[in-house]
């Protein structure tokens, strides 16, 4: 792939906020970042027009690991401002455009990786996953999206939208991939003090024998009837690779979305508060003002309208008066859910649902929703996010000619599972490549 | 009158509390800082180990109950000062709750004692606009608040200068000025009280106190009541200024720091061993050595450890033995010694072979003070025997000395003072009243 290539395909799907025409063909491999990791030879702004301008001093311990492994750094991708999307058209700097048909959105928040993992020959790409960024794209697009649990990969460089939900993750056409470079980007790392207290990685034959598939997700008005014609034969597949397949309540499932959208928000307004120009990104202001009088403007002209609305949410739910009865009462639930899917860890080695509940929608269509229709959108994704499971989409079906995935959770640092799975799905399942014209 | 005091004390830590970064010796504004500190989008803190040790030492020294769990907390408000926007702090789990300080018999109740970082530092350069150094930024803080129990301006300074007399022994804490300590301070004369924040050192604290006690006082002869605020110190003019009517209390929204995570502490906080503080040694000289508190005084105020290296002394000799010695020509070259890094366990030698009359008293003192100034026994020699004559001199023309001795010390400073004229100034006057003293005693 060279440099040229990279322009021309960036022309047509916009999955780069920026990259470079000097490729280093003669690299181990070449990969992508999500444009929220910090890199030092790009500049780093998470979709954001308030860091525009924001050249980091480091790398991310993720990219720095993958360029030791003799990776190539060749962009760093759009997605949803500071990861506050599903379909990535919350992005400054452009919005990406689904390889399948170029009229719906590849997903969100990290959109652009996704269809950089659709698109390029021979790439893997670092995704982030809050509430479900990474299987959410890699659903749409067609490729595979593995969410690692949380804590088995470094945060540090990595922009935060909520510290205790956030996850760096892979996205790539090929299962095979998966196993390569989770080794790479996991581990202890002291400038992260999260991610060290994991076990270590073993990448072993551990194999799934039973999944559970929770009623409260699959039945109910939620998903498409294309979405599920494609989700049951799925099922049916896995049963014929001798896998069990039984359906089990998981009654806590529906409290997910609140309590996500709580903490993540509440986490978020305050990890939103340093960004005001000044010290970095974005420099346009006016400093002759008084200090609260100049932040006040500058956010309010350079955030968008989700950043906004999110900072407000989130300021409100720690406030004096609300915090017990919204953040510490969210934080609550979450320890409930975790308990839910581990009493069906005693039995089963995976939860299985579809991964979203439509296929990608058309950008119209996006326009029309409010932000409470995209944020129910979540609904399948939002659970194992929540409970820091790592959990994988896989490409399970095609209607409309767009992509459908299949997502399966395991149990907290049983990543091992989730990737030979993949590869065994890998095996039986032809993945369609997106038709690709220059 | 009630006063309550919220001190922050910087830790003596090398680093800084959530990164790498040197805490002292900065030449330039901005030179220690590094992503962490500065808060570049994308770092994380890292807890400086350190600084909970140090925390926990303070907690466990003012007599707190320790959680067996801590953690941080965010605390978000807008200053230029404060890089993320959020500092942080401990909000629910502060490393020590309820202790108390003595000040002489009077306890100063303590209501808790927690861990945060510093912001950094604004300074106004004149044409209305202000420079930040984030240098500071990050520096490990303790802060402890006490209940409204102090009475008055001075004993708030005195119960400052004591508690902090015995921080500086606790953890290590070197007195470089007043700096280092602020405080908020909380009084009320009436009913109500106002906070006057950050207030730096001593002096100044006195000085805010006494102008906002006679304030208030003010105010209520007049017939009017106290509005609960907060206020700021005008160092220069030693004023109080109060602060723009805010409507709303600030909401801080605390959250958990979700990148910190818990930390199991009570082991770390049972295993610590606290220093003995110095008043505590100077009781404990008096009891078990007999001494005066005049000579137990001298010795730990001149240094802790020296009082370490008498009580070494007794092991090899005995009280009065050790005594002497440390309070003559051990004292008088402590401080070269200190510079130098001295091996008191050398002192030990010499003096126990004195005890066994292996060496005599002139061969002690010339020995040990070669050792201390660094020099050899034959250049100490030279010096000394002749000090040692002139002295031998004075007292010759002045016997009635030796008696008047005997009832008060002070005697001796005839003859100090007239070899001192003598001599203008080729031995320092401590050589000068050691020689005489050991001198003296030892022709009586």
């Amino acid at each position: 792939m060279s440099g040229m290539d990279l322009k021309a395909v960036n022309e047509r799907y916009k999955m780069f906020a920026s990259f470079t025409e000097d490729v280093d063909d003669g690299a181990g491999f070449i990969f992508s970042a999500k444009d929220n990791l910090t890199s030092k030879d790009f500049e780093t702004t998470a979709g954001s027009r308030i860091l525009k301008g924001y050249n980091p001093p480091f790398d991310a311990t993720p990219i720095k690991k993958m360029r030791e492994a003799g990776g190539f750094l060749c962009g760093k991708t759009n997605m949803d401002e500071f990861g506050f999307g599903t379909f990535s058209t919350n992005s400054a700097f452009g919005i990406p455009k689904n390889p399948f048909d170029l009229n719906r959105s590849c997903g969100g928040s990290s959109g652009g990786s996704a269809c950089a993992a659709a698109v390029l020959e021979d790439h893997v790409s670092l995704g982030v996953s809050t509430g479900g960024s990474i299987v959410c794209p890699a659903s749409f697009c067609g490729v595979y999206g593995l969410a690692p649990s949380y804590g088995r990969v470094s945060r540090y460089g990595l922009i935060d939208y909520g510290n205790s939900l956030d996850k760096v993750g892979l996205l790539s056409f090929r299962a095979s991939d998966l196993r390569k470079y989770l080794p790479i980007i996991s581990g202890k790392d002291v400038h992260d003090p999260t991610s060290c207290v994991q076990p270590e990685l073993e990448l072993g034959k551990r194999k799934i024998k039973a999944v559970a598939v929770p009623e409260e997700a699959v039945k109910g008005e939620g998903i498409s009837k294309d979405v599920m014609g494609s989700f049951e034969a799925s099922l049916e597949s896995l049963k014929s690779m001798g896998i069990d397949v039984e359906y089990v309540s998981m009654p806590t499932l529906k409290y997910s979305i609140p309590a996500y959208y709580v903490i993540a928000t509440s986490e978020a307004s305050t990890n939103l508060a340093r960004y005001c120009g000044m010290r970095y990104g974005q420099q346009e202001g006016d400093l002759t003002l008084k200090f609260d009088d100049y932040f006040t403007s500058f956010r309010s002209q350079y955030f968008g309208d989700e950043a906004k609305r999110r900072i407000l949410l989130g300021t409100f739910t720690r406030m004096v008066g609300y915090a017990d009865r919204y953040y510490n009462k969210a934080l609550q639930v979450r320890e409930a859910i975790i308990s839910d899917y581990k009493k069906q860890f005693e039995r089963f080695d995976a939860v299985v649902t579809p991964t979203m509940p439509f296929i990608s929608p058309r950008f119209d269509d996006i326009s029309k929703m409010s932000a409470l229709d995209s944020y129910k959108a979540d609904f399948l994704t939002v659970p194992p996010n929540i409970t820091g499971m790592p959990h994988i989409s896989m490409p399970c079906g095609y209607s409309e000619g767009m992509p459908i995935g299949l997502m399966f959770t395991s149990d907290h640092w049983n990543e091992d599972v989730l990737i030979d799975m993949a590869e065994r799905w890998d095996s039986a399942f032809e993945v369609k490549h997106a038709e690709v014209k220059a | 009158m009630k006063i309550g005091l919220e001190i922050h004390v910087q830790l003596p830590t090398k680093s800084k509390m959530f990164c790498s970064c040197p805490t002292t010796g900065a030449e330039r504004a901005n030179t220690h800082v590094c992503p962490v500190c500065l808060g570049l989008p994308g770092s994380k803190p890292s807890l400086n180990r350190k600084a909970l040790e140090l925390g926990l030492t303070i907690a466990k020294k003012l007599g707190c109950s320790i959680p067996d769990t801590t953690w941080f907390s965010r605390k978000t408000y807008f200053y230029p000062d404060l890089c993320k926007h959020f500092q942080i702090t401990q909000y629910d789990t502060p490393v020590g709750l309820g202790g108390v300080f003595y000040l002489g018999s009077k306890p100063i109740r303590i209501t808790r004692v927690h861990l945060e970082e510093d912001p950094g530092k604004t300074k106004r350069v004149g044409d209305g606009s202000s420079l930040v150094d984030y240098n500071r930024s990050g520096i490990p803080l303790v802060e402890i608040v006490t209940e409204p129990d102090i009475s008055s301006p001075s004993e708030a300074r005195e119960f400052l200068s004591a508690l902090l007399t015995e921080i500086r022994h606790t953890i290590d804490l070197q007195d470089d000025g007043e700096r280092s300590v602020r405080c908020d301070c909380n009084i009320s004369v009436g009913k109500e009280r106002c906070e006057v924040k950050n207030v730096t050192g001593l002096k100044n604290v006195e000085a805010c106190l006494k102008y906002e006690a006679v304030r208030q006082m003010k105010i209520l002869k007049a017939g009017g009541k106290i509005e609960r605020e907060t206020r700021h110190f005008d160092e220069e003019r030693k004023v109080t200024i109060g602060a723009r009517k805010k409507e709303f209390e600030a909401d801080y929204g605390y959250i958990g720091e979700p990148d910190l995570g818990i930390y199991h502490i009570a082991k770390m906080a049972e295993g610590i061993r606290l220093r003995e503080s110095p008043l505590d040694m100077i009781a404990r000289f008096r009891r078990d050595y007999g001494l005066e508190e005049k000579s137990a005084k001298q010795i730990v105020n001149t240094s802790m450890k020296m009082a370490e290296l008498f009580e070494e002394l007794v092991k090899v000799s005995d009280v009065q033995t050790a005594l002497s010695w440390t309070i003559g020509t051990v004292a008088a070259n402590w401080k070269s010694f200190e510079e130098r890094d001295g091996d008191t366990a050398e002192i030990k030698a010499i003096i126990g072979r004195f005890y066994r009359k292996e060496i005599t008293d002139t061969e002690c003192n010339i020995e040990l003070k070669a050792l201390m100034t660094d020099k050899t026994v034959e250049e100490t020699e030279a010096g000394s025997s002749d000090l040692d004559a002139l002295i031998d001199e004075a007292i010759d023309e002045n016997p009635a000395v030796l008696e008047d001795y005997r009832k008060n010390e002070k005697a001796a400073n005839r003859i100090i003072g007239t070899v001192m004229k003598k001599t203008g100034g080729k031995y320092s006057s401590s050589d000068i009243v050691a020689a005489t003293k050991r001198l003296i005693e030892k022709r009586l």
